[in-house]
C-alpha cells in the first residue's frame, strides 16, 4: 500500500515499559524503523514527567506496568494536563486481546491496541497508520481544542474530502464541531444516522448527550439503558444512566447501575467517589465505605487524586463504627488512623487539607470516645486555622463547621461560616445548608442583600449601562467585601466603561486596585482562570493608555 | 458478587495471561541467545520456534476467548476498519515467517471498503487461519475481500485443501479431531462461535470451507453481515 514515507529518524519516541528485556526489544524495532530519538522510562511516574520535558511525537506504552500508574492512566494525565501534541501517536501495548479489557473513557482512547508478541513489521504498519492518520486531523483538533468550533467544522469537513479513508473520524470530529456550536438538532441527526446504520459506541453516547442537553431525561435514560445492554464494556453509559437517574430521584437504581461498572472496572476514581456519595444517599454504609477504599486506593497512582476521598472514608468507617464487634472495631480504628496518616503525608504542604484532616480526626476521635484524641486535633486545627490563606470552597465549609458544631466548637464554626457565607451567597445549595447550621441570622440576611444588589449590577451589564452596574456592585461589595464573584464583575464593569467613558485612567486605577485586594484566591478555584485573565487585560490596558 | 464460575474464569485469564509472559520471555531470552550465534536466525528451526510458539499462544487466547463467549463474559466491541489494512496486518503478523519459507503471497482487496467489525476477534481468526495456510501449503497465499451486503473474507493457499470430512462436517468440529495430524477442532470452532457472534440485525455470520478456488488448495470464508 502507497503510505506516504514517514520520516522517523526525526521523530521522537518514548517507550514506557516495565520489563527490561520487553523494553529493549521494542526499542530494537524501533530502531529498525528508522527511529533514531528514543528513549525508554520504566514506570508511569518517569512518563510523565519525561512528557513535561520534552513533547514526543510517538509513544508506546505498556498497559500494565506493575505497581506504578496504567497505560490507560499515564493516557488521560497526558491529555488532561496537555502533555501531548495533537497529532502525537499512542500505542497502547496489551498482554491481553483488548476485547477482553474494558476500555477506557472514549475521549481518552489510544490511537492504536498491540497484542504482544508482535514483531517489528507489523509494528511498522501500526506506526505507518496511526502518524498519517493523526497527522490528517491534526487541522481540526488544533482548532477544536482552542474551541473555535465553527473553522474547526469547516476544517473536518474538508479532511474529509481530501482523505475518504478518514470519513468515520472526521464524521466524529464534525459531531464534536456542532455539539461545541450547540447545533444540537443537527448534531443529533448526524450521530442518529450513524446509529441506524450501525451503532457504535461514540456515536450512540453522542445521541444520549445531546439528549441530555436537550433535557430530554427520559429518552436519554432509555438510550444509555439500551447502550450498556448493547456495549457493556463501555462504562460511560453506565456514568450517565446513573446521573440520569440520581436526578429523577431514583438514587437505589443509580447505585445498582455505578454498581455494574465497578464490578467490570474498579479502578476508576470519579466512578468509586460518586457511588460512595449515592451510597451514602441511600444509608448503604458498607458499600460507602467499600467504595472510598477503592477510591483511595485506586488514587495511589493518580494525578486526579483529591482529599475527599480520605475523609469521606474515615467518615464511612467512623459510621461503620456502631455495633461492631470490639475485634472488628479496633481493626476499623486503625484503618481510618493510617488514612489520616496518608492524608497528611499526601498533602503535607497545603493546610487547607491539613485544617481539614485535623476536624474530621478530632470527629472521628469523638466517635470512639477518644478525648485525647479530639482535643489534639481541636488544637491541631486551631492552629492550622491561622495560618490558611485561601479561601475554603463551598462544600468543604459546610462539612468542616458541621463537624466543628459537633464537636462543640461554635466560635470556630461561626467564623467560617461567616466567610463562606460571603463568598458563596449565590449558591442556592450552599445557603440551603449552611442557614441550617449558623445561629447568626444577620449572616443569612446579609448574604440575600447583597446577592440582590450583585443581580440588580448584572441585569444593568447587560443592559450595557455600566454606570449604573459599577454603582451596584460598589454596593454589594460594601456588604461583601471578599466576595471573589462581586469583585471581578467589578472590575469587568470598570474595564468596559473605560472603553467608552471619559476618565479611562481612573477607571482602570481602580480596576487594578480590586484586583490587588484578592489575594486568597488558590490558582486550583473554579473562578481564578477569570481572574488572571481581567489582571492580563487590566495590565494590557493600563500599558496602552 | 463472586460465583466460581467467574472465579474459574480470573483464574483462567490470569493463568494465560502467565503463560503467554513465560512464552514472551522465553522467545526474548531465546533471541538474545541467537543474537551471538552468526546466521542462526535464518537457520530453519528458528522459524520452527517462532511457529509453535505463536500457536501456543494463540490456542491460549481461543481458548480463553471461548470460555468467555460461553459465559457470556466476552464484550464484543465493533467499529468501522478499513478491510485492506485489516487484512495486510493480518499477513505482517506471519511475516517472519513467510520469509522464512519463501512464500509468495496476495492481497485482493479494493482499498476504500471500511467494514464492521470486531477488529481484536476478527484478527484471531484470520490470523490463525492464514497460520495454518502457511503450515500445509507450498508457497502461495491470497486473501481476498468482497463487500456487498455483507463482508467476506476469503483465505487461498495452494496445498493440498481440507479433507473432505472437515468440508463436510462444518458445524460439528468435534468429528473433525485428528491427534495424528494436529488437529484439535479449536480453530474452527472459534471461527464458527465468533462470526455467529457478529450477527446483524436477522443475519448472523458463518464460515465455510472449500477447496479450488483459485489457488487450488484450501479455501477458508467468513462472512459477516
Amino acid at each position: 500500500m502507497n503510505t506516504p514515507r514517514i520520516r522517523y529518524s526525526e521523530k521522537s519516541v518514548l517507550i514506557i515499559e516495565d520489563f527490561a528485556e520487553f523494553a529493549r526489544s521494542l526499542k530494537g524495532m524501533v530502531h529498525t524503523i528508522g527511529c533514531q530519538k528514543v528513549r525508554t522510562v520504566h514506570n508511569g511516574e518517569d512518563a510523565i514527567q519525561a512528557c513535561k520535558e520534552q513533547k514526543f511525537d510517538i509513544i508506546l506504552s505498556d498497559y500494565n506496568l506493575g505497581d506504578s500508574k496504567d497505560g490507560q492512566q499515564i493516557l488521560e494525565e497526558l491529555i488532561h494536563f496537555n502533555l501531548i501534541k495533537t497529532n502525537t501517536v499512542f500505542i497502547m501495548i496489551t498482554a491481553e486481546n483488548t476485547t477482553a479489557m474494558v476500555m477506557g473513557a472514549l475521549e481518552f482512547q489510544p490511537d492504536s491496541y498491540l497484542t504482544k508478541p508482535f514483531n517489528g513489521s507489523l509494528l511498522n504498519s501500526r506506526l505507518d497508520r496511526a502518524v498519517s492518520k493523526k497527522d490528517a486531523l491534526a487541522p481540526a483538533e488544533r482548532l477544536m481544542r482552542k474551541k473555535q468550533w465553527q473553522q474547526a467544522l469547516e476544517t473536518c469537513e474538508k479532511t474529509a474530502n481530501d482523505f475518504p479513508k478518514y470519513r468515520m473520524a472526521c464524521l466524529r470530529q464534525k459531531f464534536e464541531c456542532l455539539r461545541g456550536l450547540q447545533r444540537y438538532d443537527r448534531a443529533l441527526e448526524l450521530a442518529t444516522q450513524i446509529v441506524n446504520e450501525r451503532p457504535i459506541p461514540w456515536a450512540m453516547m453522542g445521541v444520549g448527550e445531546i439528549f441530555v442537553a436537550k433535557k430530554q431525561v427520559e429518552r436519554a435514560i432509555d438510550l444509555f439503558s439500551d447502550m450498556i445492554k448493547e456495549f457493556p464494556m463501555v462504562l460511560e453509559g453506565y456514568d450517565w444512566l446513573a446521573k440520569l437517574l440520581y436526578r429523577k430521584g431514583q438514587v437505589l437504581d443509580a447505585q445498582r447501575v455505578l454498581e455494574k461498572a465497578v464490578e467490570r472496572s474498579p479502578k476508576a476514581l470519579k466512578r468509586q467517589k460518586l457511588l460512595g456519595k449515592v451510597a451514602e444517599e441511600n444509608d448503604d454504609i458498607e458499600t460507602m465505605a467499600n467504595a472510598f477504599r477503592q477510591a483511595v486506593k485506586f488514587g495511589n497512582n493518580s494525578a486526579f487524586a483529591s482529599p475527599d476521598e480520605f475523609i469521606q472514608l474515615t467518615k464511612s468507617i467512623g459510621m461503620q463504627l456502631q455495633g461492631v464487634s470490639d475485634k472488628d472495631r479496633t481493626k476499623l480504628v486503625e484503618e481510618a488512623e493510617s488514612v489520616f496518616d496518608k492524608l497528611d503525608t499526601k498533602f503535607k504542604r497545603d493546610p487547607t487539607v491539613q485544617f481539614r484532616s485535623a476536624v474530621a480526626h478530632a470527629s472521628f476521635g469523638s466517635i470512639t470516645n477518644d478525648e485525647k484524641t479530639v482535643e489534639k486535633y481541636l488544637n491541631n486545627a486551631n492552629r492550622i486555622y491561622d495560618r490558611i490563606e485561601e479561601h475554603l470552597g463551598s462544600k468543604e465549609s459546610i462539612e468542616i463547621s458541621e463537624s466543628l458544631k459537633n464537636l462543640g466548637q461554635n466560635e470556630l464554626a461561626e467564623s467560617i461560616l461567616e466567610e463562606a457565607f460571603e463568598q458563596y451567597f449565590d449558591d442556592p445549595q450552599f445557603i440551603a445548608k449552611a442557614s441550617q447550621l449558623t445561629t447568626n441570622k444577620h449572616l443569612i440576611e446579609n448574604s440575600k442583600k447583597a446577592e440582590k444588589l450583585n443581580n440588580e449590577a448584572i441585569s444593568y451589564f447587560k443592559k450595557n449601562d455600566f454606570n449604573s452596574a459599577i454603582d451596584f456592585f460598589a454596593q454589594a461589595s460594601e456588604i461583601a467585601p471578599n466576595n471573589v464573584n462581586i469583585n471581578l464583575n467589578f472590575v469587568q464593569s470598570l474595564l468596559k466603561r473605560s472603553q467608552i467613558g471619559t476618565n479611562a485612567a481612573k477607571d482602570l486605577e481602580q480596576a487594578e486596585e480590586i484586583l490587588s485586594g484578592v489575594t486568597r484566591l488558590s490558582p486550583q478555584d473554579s473562578r481564578f482562570a477569570r481572574y488572571s485573565e481581567l489582571n492580563r487585560l487590566t495590565q494590557l490596558m493600563l500599558q496602552s493608555l | 458478587m463472586h460465583n466460581s464460575e467467574n472465579i474459574f474464569s480470573t483464574i483462567l485469564a490470569s493463568t494465560v495471561h502467565d503463560m503467554k509472559n513465560s512464552l514472551g520471555m522465553m522467545l526474548e531470552a531465546l533471541d538474545s541467545l541467537l543474537d551471538k550465534l552468526e546466521d542462526s536466525k535464518t537457520d530453519p528451526k528458528y522459524g520452527i520456534v517462532q511457529y509453535e510458539s505463536m500457536r501456543v499462544n494463540n490456542s491460549l487466547m481461543q481458548l480463553l476467548a471461548l470460555y468467555k463467549i460461553e459465559n457470556n463474559q466476552l464484550p464484543f466491541n465493533p467499529s468501522y476498519h478499513n478491510v485492506y489494512d485489516f487484512i495486510e496486518e493480518q499477513i505482517l503478523i506471519h511475516e517472519p515467517l513467510l520469509k522464512a519459507k519463501g512464500f509468495n503471497y496476495t492481497i485482493d482487496v479494493d482499498e476504500d471498503i471500511e467494514a464492521v467489525f470486531d477488529e481484536s476477534l476478527i484478527s484471531m481468526v484470520v490470523s490463525n487461519i492464514i497460520g495454518n495456510a502457511i503450515r500445509y501449503a507450498h508457497s502461495e497465499i491470497r486473501v481476498s475481500a468482497e463487500i456487498d451486503e455483507r463482508l467476506s473474507i476469503i483465505i487461498n493457499d495452494d496445498g493440498p485443501g481440507y479433507p473432505a470430512q472437515m468440508i463436510e462436517l462444518v458445524g460439528d468440529y468435534m468429528l473433525g479431531i485428528n491427534q495424528s495430524t494436529g488437529s484439535t477442532g479449536l480453530g474452527l470452532f472459534f471461527a464458527q462461535k465468533v462470526a455467529e457472534l457478529h450477527s446483524h440485525g436477522e443475519k448472523s455470520g458463518s464460515i465455510e470451507l472449500a477447496n479450488g478456488g483459485k489457488l487450488g488448495g484450501g479455501a477458508f470464508l467468513i462472512n459477516i453481515p
